[in-house]
């Protein structure tokens, strides 16, 4: 391999939590939001995936482009924590966040940005279901 | 003007491996990879994404059977049941994830041409995996 190019590699690590939630708009009454969502308006719950993926260049000497044993602390202390089993409306990461899937994407992209490294972090998937998977990537409109 | 597409193809091998820096002492190799010192193994999985115009002619981006045969003669036949730490690719690099990625990278863009090869995927297990672009 080229020793002297620096290059660039995305990693990604694949987490789970399982965690109660149900979908509601503070603003609205209990019958708008049940019109609203439907059967998502019920207390229901989940098996989530979150994948975190972070951008780094491999190190000549270990050949790591990340830690992932300070990445793995990272995402288990300042997220995982809060929502593995519990309902994500408690979650002190969540206050204020409708839990859609992209509201919890883009919930968990500001809390990992604050906790990562700056510029380390690229994207976080939510993988509600087997069915479902919302991305977001830091985009603001 | 054709439309392009892309097209990812998944990959299977088996391969051991350790992380250990020669120049280092046992100390210093177990303090910065603890277990992964230790000879172990994965079941890796690759996936392969080509992109490029589809041919109007055929209606592919790539004959499937074209793309099978250049990963399991350069990538497949290389590493299934092998021991990373022992080929030549891994003599002065650690076959971590991040490197066996950008590994498969230099092994196929010669043979698909960087052009057509957009992404290689590698997955050590179903909860990590490394994108390289050749970025």
């Amino acid at each position: 391999m080229e020793r002297d190019v620096l290059r660039r590699v995305e990693l990604t690590r694949v987490y789970h939590f399982s965690a109660a939630h149900c979908l509601a708009n503070p603003g609205l009454s209990a019958a708008d939001n049940a019109a609203l969502y439907g059967p998502c308006a019920r207390p229901h719950g989940h098996n989530y995936y979150l994948e975190v993926t972070v951008a780094g260049v491999p190190d000549a000497l270990t050949g790591f482009a990340v830690d992932l044993e300070r990445l793995d602390r990272t995402v288990t202390r300042s997220l995982l924590d809060q929502v593995d089993h519990h309902r994500l409306e408690d979650a002190p990461v969540l206050a204020g966040v409708i839990t859609t899937g992209e509201g919890l994407a883009r919930a968990f992209w500001r809390t990992l940005s604050d906790a990562l490294p700056a510029g380390e972090l690229q994207g976080v998937v939510v993988q509600e279901t087997a069915k479902n998977r919302f991305e977001y990537r830091g985009e603001e409109g | 003007m054709s439309a392009r597409a892309s097209t990812t193809r998944r990959f299977a091998f088996s391969a051991g491996h350790r992380y250990h820096v020669a120049q280092w002492s046992a100390d210093e190799n177990a303090r910065a990879f603890g277990r992964l010192t230790v000879p172990h193994g994965h079941n890796y999985m690759l996936d392969v994404t080509v992109r490029g115009p589809i041919d109007p002619r055929t209606g592919m981006v790539i004959d499937l059977g074209e793309l099978k045969g250049i990963v399991n003669a350069t990538v497949i036949e290389r590493f299934d049941h092998a021991d990373l730490n022992a080929d030549p690719l891994f003599r002065d690099r650690i076959p971590t994830t991040e490197n066996v990625a950008i590994a498969v990278w230099d092994l196929l863009a010669p043979a698909l041409g960087p052009d057509r090869l957009a992404r290689v995927r590698v997955w050590e297990d179903p909860t990590l995996f490394v994108d390289y672009d050749g970025a």
